[in-house]
């Protein structure tokens, strides 16, 4: 058995966690799903001294939702859960559409998405549509909470903004406005199981007059060293009208701020030209989604 | 150094002694002896190692032994009740989905736990189920008619045999 050496300790409480957590600093790492973590370890990417398991913890389980606060998901749920839910699927159904895409059925089963976030792959799944959400992270540590725009969260190719000791605690997504939509888009070369090459989360909210944007965000995956808001572009949206111009100006905008590389998934110029698409289909697919509450309505 | 603990494996405690470093499949194949469980590509992508833990399909080749103390793990040894096959290993038989058989104890797991959530599930959902699942032998068409069959085994909407 090819045993690599290190330890493992599966802490009974949250606090006990953190307690451990701090004293073992650089040498430990967190172990939730382990899907990512395990394979760096066995591909020798890797080699903590202590791995710490957290994913039983029961202070990290859960999903709820508040009107006032919004979806609130714990950073111990599994994927495979969120896809499931009934609050997600009500309150956020882009989440679960990506949710639904990650990986296979046994891999949603074992994988958080928290350990999606803080491995912090460009091509990650489930980012576009937290930074779509204007997502708040919820970041423990022995010394305290505090919270974080997932917008602040990545810093480089697979660096977060977490500092030593601080773990993630959970993720809130503010409630949806009834003029609001969002929506995920991604591109894959087969329909399973795949690393997207593209993928991208959009948030749309119209004014009274339903024909106006006040307020655009749009977030792209696998076009760069992280997964970002092409801001500028949202800047430049806020304020049209929602025509024909405005899906060509968003579709152009992206493509400008995005800055994609040739890998074996996709060409920059192929991931150009898609990233553009994607957003025209996202924002298009928000427009019905709000259309179809306001019949509702 | 290795460290004692207990494994509940199809309803049977054992008591084993592995390294923190061991993975649930190495464990359950040479240590425990049941062989049922594959090892294919060992990395999360092929699904021959599917078991079920705590009623969810799980990939042991990505699962270390000692996070498994205190739960219950399937493995395609313990699916059928003594000499009664499950549903879905009957299905299997009649609809003719094994060929090598290296990818079928996996299949059958992954196909059991999606009929406990779902006994009438479309095509498209068996195919999201067991997307996890690569079978490099049949083509997977009769695979897909078998758990269909299975479901409705289970419903009794046809019969074995
Ligand atoms: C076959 C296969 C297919 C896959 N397909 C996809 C896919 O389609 N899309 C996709 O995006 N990903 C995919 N992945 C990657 C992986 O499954 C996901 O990124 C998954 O969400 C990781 O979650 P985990 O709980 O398994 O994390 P782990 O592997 O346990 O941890 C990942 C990293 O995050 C850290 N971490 C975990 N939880 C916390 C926490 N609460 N606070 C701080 N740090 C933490 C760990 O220390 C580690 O560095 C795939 C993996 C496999 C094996
Ligand atoms: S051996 Fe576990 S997925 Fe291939
Ligand atoms: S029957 Fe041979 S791999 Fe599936």
């Amino acid at each position: 058995m090819h045993g690599q050496s290190f330890a493992y300790q599966r802490p009974g409480s949250l606090r006990e966690f953190e307690a451990l957590y701090a004293s073992h600093g650089d040498n430990a790492k967190i172990l939730a799903g382990g899907t990512d973590l395990l394979v760096l370890i066995k591909e020798r990417l890797l080699a903590p001294r202590l791995l710490l398991d957290i994913s039983d913890l029961p202070e990290l389980k859960g999903i709820a939702y508040d009107p006032a606060a919004g979806l609130t998901i714990g950073a111990g749920v599994k994927v495979a859960e969120i896809e499931r839910s009934a609050l997600v699927k009500e309150h956020a159904p882009a989440l679960a559409f990506a949710a639904s895409n990650l990986g296979s059925n046994q891999v949603r089963w074992m994988a958080t998405m928290a350990g999606n976030v803080c491995h912090a792959s460009p091509a990650a799944e489930t980012p576009p549509v937290l930074l779509a959400h204007g997502c708040e992270l919820l970041i423990g540590s022995q010394a305290g909470e505090r919270r974080l725009p997932i917008a602040e969260f990545f810093l480089a190719y697979r660096k977060t903004a977490l500092k030593p000791g601080e773990y993630l605690k959970g993720f809130r997504l503010p409630p949806l406005a009834a003029d609001a939509a969002v929506a995920y888009r991604l591109r894959g070369l087969r329909r399973a199981m795949e690393i997207d090459m593209i993928n991208l989360g959009v948030y749309l909210r119209l004014e009274a007059d339903g024909a106006t944007a006040a307020e655009v965000r749009l977030a792209m995956g696998s076009v760069g060293p992280i997964s970002y808001r092409a801001a500028a572009t949202e800047e430049k949206l806020k304020g049209m009208t929602v025509d024909e111009a405005f899906l060509a100006a968003a579709a152009a905008g992206v493509a400008a701020e995005a800055a994609p590389i040739d890998d074996v998934r996709a060409s920059a110029d192929y991931r150009n030209r898609v990233v553009g698409v994607l957003a025209r289909r996202g924002l298009t697919h928000c427009l019905e989604q709000i259309g179809s509450r306001r019949n509702k309505a | 150094m290795k460290t004692l603990l207990k494994l509940n494996i199809n309803g049977e405690d054992f008591d084993l002694a592995a390294s923190p470093g061991a993975y649930l499949v190495d464990v359950i194949r040479e240590t425990v002896g049941l062989t049922g469980t594959k090892k294919g590509c060992g990395i999360g992508d092929c699904g021959a190692c599917t078991v079920l833990i705590d009623g969810r399909p799980t990939l042991s080749c990505l699962t270390l032994a000692l996070a498994c103390v205190g739960k219950e793990i399937v493995t395609i040894e313990g699916l059928s009740k003594g000499n009664e096959l499950h549903p879905v290993q009957k299905a299997f038989i009649d609809k003719g989905a094994v060929q090598c058989g290296f990818c079928t104890p996996g299949m059958v797991l992954s196909a059991a736990a999606l009929l406990r959530e779902n006994d009438r599930p479309s095509r498209d959902e068996i195919k999201t189920a067991l997307a996890g699942n690569l079978c490099r032998c049949t083509g997977y068409t009769k695979i897909v008619e078998a758990v269909e069959h299975a479901g409705q085994l289970i419903s009794g909407e046809a019969h074995h045999g």
